[in-house]
């Protein structure tokens, strides 16, 4: 325990960046971009060095805080990290740093963009730390609102046209439109937090504790029943963030329409942020619950798997098929979860880690070569590779890591999940796991080819590589891929002290 | 006599205007209505410094925690209603100021009353007094057919609630033998079969007073052609007036006997809510728009109101401050754009943004703060109201609502996308007069300090709403 609170610095310190662009950078667009490279640069040092002094020996929560806000009703602010937090913290602010970086090129009313952005982040930030359930919830709603306009405003619009017999009914609501994509996204993610609010106003009121903490609820116990479809409401709401099928819809016209930094935000970490919240509040808090359920999580990751995976074969649009490798990926996440063994829910946070880094490395490629080439339609393009020597290279090994080659942090994420799901209870599972894996190779490979080494296109002339800024997201994210694929016991060792005291909760008599 | 500090104040306030009026001379006798907000605004000065008094005319007038909290938030919110509505254009207006702020006045007498009043009569006569001036106020432009259309709508549904009200309250007097109300309250968990159907049926007349479906009909006809400050006003001040007396009838006194009310205001907040929000998400006209997203406000308050406890009262309580800024200042909005634009259509919101930056942000809070999005008031006033359900094991209720606040998110965002999004179809400022202006950014103040810092507010609810049961 420090006396400094680390941890709220590193939850505000962007949003105290967004109050400085809106009211001193007006018109001054190097002055807004570097106010937000510093906020979120000194998160990124923050959240780092706080990784490092993490005692791995104490476990538990540590660099803990709190602040009564509304005693009366038991609310107060409290911060808290323990090795799953640390390592999702930390993947925050690499990808909100290469995410600053990433979107360097953003014309239009920037100002606006890197304040809502950086508002942003404090909510995801502020969820993987808060330790009281409802400022976790605050958080949450922070993290999810500014992207309705973020989307809308600085989104794209996709190019292919709808086709088939359906056709009518796309062009009628718009689907594609970055419009449609930011409703849709919107009211999912808030349907979903219908569920959550539910599920912690009904732990609050049945356990008597009259505190919204993590910890209180966490010693007091509930029944069978309760704990059931708690978990059940909490495995509705934070899964339709996590893409759980089938309401995993809004997740790919999200991710498309976005503006690159917004979709290696949301792909990259608020999808974890719905499988976190799966694992501390249903798993953490309603142990019964959770073992009585995992049955169906398991199944329904599985469906992911498979389904996304099949999905992201069929898309024509480069963006539509990282984002559909992204519900895929969040199937091996939840997989893990499910498993409920120490290898399995390693695998799943590290699987978290390593596929945020890798979507948040695809969707900044993607961005970059959208807007060197100005299209996203896959079967348009071709050769790049040619002129751009930095990205195809960036995206190979982001490849790679996606379909799980050793020496990079995505197979270390699957064979840990892997080897979870064939000692649980439902061996099974592994077989459409590993499925899903030879399906990502075939359409990771095929686009790969594509895109940059076959032959030349006719459609593009004058592309280039990356420039100045835009290296900063491509170096440090490839190099996080690599690092952690090399020594995952960087992040198994403080993933595990969570883990474990976890596990012994669900799977204690 | 403090006791009636505030409803003499408004008295002598109504006569201050009226002799005001008969000194005028001109056309424009606008400054009327600035007499008018500035008597108002000095007496919500002095309903902060008033304190409760024991009950008056043997216990049929109280002025205790509750009656004042009432009064204060009328007060304010008939302060900005009638700052909003100082600058409204049109000679007929400019001529006829006076009777408008005579009429406003008078009507706040009436909900002044309404929050003290503990007896039968007493309680029906202020609800009349509230409702009359309101039904003339509706049709103020009464040279325009639909203002006609409108105020004799809201005129026959309005009698027509009296009257069932007045039944219900006929088959109480009959049980209870009695029209005081405290003695009421006792009888009741006696269950007297004629007592409980007395109450269920004045409950209908108060349905409608509130305008919960499926007694709303009168809503956005009659908001669609009033002038939009007085339906601002008209939102809130007589559906928080209404709620005050649900308390005062169905809770104050009554103890073990409130679990009566809760299947008919849960089913009624059910309904309410589902159609209101569903009924709202075709409108292109923003005043239908708004008048139906309050109706299904009015079934959120009614989750509070169907926890049937002190909790869920004061939560009420709370919500109501946070309807009155959110709401009002949405209606105060619109009616700058419509002003401006000369359309009350939603495309007349078409980038707003980038033509009146700072209109658009106020808008934007107004419409959080009614969406229930952190950090505004109705976030809070949402919470605290679902809170009060789900501790009273309504759990199904609170979903169906939160679930439902996803719905009226969908409307209001597409209004959020017209101003931010889609580009302006004209280009400069919108015309904006300094009183309205002044309205708007106190119900922004409003919104974002509730937002900010709920808690000396939920705690002063939470006070006024425990000695009820």
């Amino acid at each position: 325990m420090t006396a400094i609170p680390l941890l709220s610095l590193i939850t505000w310190s962007p949003f105290v960046g967004a109050l400085l662009i809106m009211f001193t950078a007006r018109h001054r667009p190097l002055a807004v971009r570097l106010i937000a490279a510093a906020t979120t640069g000194i998160s990124t040092v923050l959240s780092l060095w706080i990784y490092m002094a993490y005692d791995r020996e104490g476990a538990g929560f540590q660099f803990y805080e709190k602040l009564p806000l509304v005693p009366a009703l038991g609310i107060s602010y409290e911060l808290g990290a323990d090795g799953i937090s640390l390592v999702l913290v930390l993947l925050t602010s690499i990808i909100i740093f290469s995410g600053v970086f990433a979107s360097w090129t953003i014309a239009v009313r920037s100002q606006e963009f890197y304040a809502l952005l950086l508002t942003l982040v404090t909510g995801v930030f502020g969820v993987f730390v808060a330790l009281d359930l409802f400022v976790f919830f605050l958080f949450y709603e922070l993290a999810v609102l500014p992207m309705y306009l973020l989307i809308g405003i600085w989104g794209s619009t996709g190019e292919i046209r709808p086709r088939g017999i359906f056709a009518w009914a796309y062009r009628e609501t718009g689907v594609g439109t970055k419009e449609y994509a930011a409703m849709k996204l919107t009211l999912y993610l808030l349907f979903g937090s219908a569920f959550i609010l539910v599920g912690i106003f009904a732990l609050y009121v049945v356990s008597g504790a009259s505190s919204f903490s993590f910890l209180d609820l966490e010693a007091a116990t509930f029944d069978r029943g309760l704990q059931r479809w708690v978990f059940l409401a909490f495995y509705i709401g934070f899964g339709i963030l996590a893409g759980i099928w089938p309401l995993h819809t809004w997740s790919p016209d999200g991710h498309a329409s976005a503006p690159t930094a917004v979709s290696m935000l949301h792909a990259g970490v608020l999808m974890k942020l719905g499988a976190y919240g799966v694992v501390r509040l249903g798993m953490g808090l309603l142990p019964d619950g959770a073992r009585d359920l995992v049955w169906l999580v398991g199944t329904i990751a599985c469906i992911n798997i498979v389904y996304g995976a099949l999905s992201a074969m069929a898309q024509t649009d480069l963006k539509y098929v990282i984002a559909y490798s992204s519900v895929s990926h969040m199937g091996i996440v939840m997989l893990g979860a499910a498993t409920l063994t120490e290898a399995g829910l390693n695998g799943s946070v590290f699987q978290m880690f390593a596929h945020g880094i890798m979507t948040g490395l695809f969707f900044a490629l993607v961005g970059l070569v959208y807007e060197k080439a100005h299209s996203r339609d896959i079967g348009k393009m071709g050769g790049f590779g040619r002129a751009m020597p930095g990205i195809a290279t960036a995206f190979t090994v982001g490849g790679l890591s996606s379909l799980g080659l050793p020496a990079t942090a995505g197979f270390v994420a699957e064979l840990l999940t892997f080897l979870g799901s064939w000692r649980s209870a439902h061996p099974w599972w592994l077989l459409p796991a590993v499925a899903g894996t030879f399906l990502t190779a075939v359409y990771v490979l095929r686009v790969a080819k594509q895109i940059f080494w076959g032959p030349p296109s006719p459609h593009f002339h004058h592309l280039e590589d990356a420039r100045g800024p835009e290296w900063v997201a491509l170096v440090v994210l490839v190099a996080v891929l690599v690092v952690f694929g090399m020594v995952p016991a960087l992040a198994i060792a403080t993933i595990d002290t969570a883990t474990v005291g976890l596990l012994a909760r669900i799977l204690a008599p | 006599m403090t006791a009636f500090a505030l409803e003499l104040g408004v008295g002598l306030l109504l006569l201050v205007v009226f002799f005001a009026n008969l000194a005028a001379r001109g056309e424009d006798r606008r400054w009327v209505g600035g007499v008018a907000a500035a008597g108002v605004l000095v007496l919500t000065g002095v309903s902060l410094i008033v304190s409760p008094a024991p009950p008056a005319f043997g216990g049929m007038f109280v002025q205790d925690g509750l009656a004042l909290f009432a009064k204060r938030l009328f007060l304010a919110a008939t302060f900005i209603g009638l700052l909003g509505g100082l600058a409204l254009p049109g000679a007929v207006f400019a001529r006829r100021a006076a009777e408008y702020h005579l009429l406003v006045l008078g009507s706040l007498l009436g909900m002044l009353v309404l929050a003290s009043a503990r007896d039968l009569i007493l309680l029906f006569v202020a609800f009349e007094l509230m409702s009359i001036p309101l039904y003339v106020l509706s049709g103020f432009a009464k040279r325009e057919d639909v203002a006609v259309e409108a105020a004799l709508k809201f005129f026959l549904v309005g009698s027509v609630s009296s009257a069932v009200m007045a039944y219900g309250l006929s088959f109480v007097y009959g049980a209870a033998k009695t029209t005081s109300l405290a003695v009421v309250a006792r009888a009741l968990p006696g269950g007297d079969p004629l007592l409980v159907l007395g109450l269920l049926t004045a409950f209908t007349g108060f349905g409608f007073k509130i305008a919960a479906f499926p007694f709303h009909m009168w809503v956005p006809d009659t908001y669609e052609a009033a002038p939009t400050p007085f339906v601002a006003w008209l939102s809130v001040a007589p559906k928080a007036a209404g709620f005050v007396a649900l308390f005062r009838v169905y809770f104050e006194g009554v103890g073990s006997a409130v679990a009566l009310w809760v299947p008919v205001a849960a089913l009624l907040a059910t309904l309410t809510i589902v159609a209101g929000n569903l009924m709202a998400l075709p409108q292109q006209n923003a005043k239908r728009l708004l008048a139906y997203s309050g109706i299904a406000h009015i079934g959120y308050m009614l989750v509070g109101f169907a926890a049937a406890s002190a909790s869920g009262t004061a939560m009420v309580l709370f919500y109501l401050v946070a309807y009155v800024f959110g709401n009002m200042g949405a209606f105060l909005v619109v009616d700058a754009v419509a002003r401006s634009e000369g359309s009350e259509n939603l495309m007349a919101f078409r980038g707003l943004a980038q033509r009146s930056p700072l209109l658009a942000l106020a808008m934007l809070l107004f419409l959080l703060s009614l969406g229930g999005i952190p950090f505004v008031a109705g976030f809070w006033a949402k919470l605290y109201v679902f809170w009060a359900a789900a501790a009273a094991g309504l759990y199904w209720l609170v979903l169906l609502g939160a679930i439902l606040t996803v719905v009226a998110l969908f409307y209001y965002l597409l209004v959020a996308k017209r101003m931010y999004i889609e580009p302006p179809a004209v280009t400069g400022r919108v015309r904006l007069e300094r009183t309205l202006a002044l309205a708007v950014l106190l119900c922004v103040l409003g919104v974002v300090i509730l937002g900010v810092y709920p808690n000396p507010v939920v705690m002063a609810a939470l006070r006024v709403a425990a000695p009820l049961f």
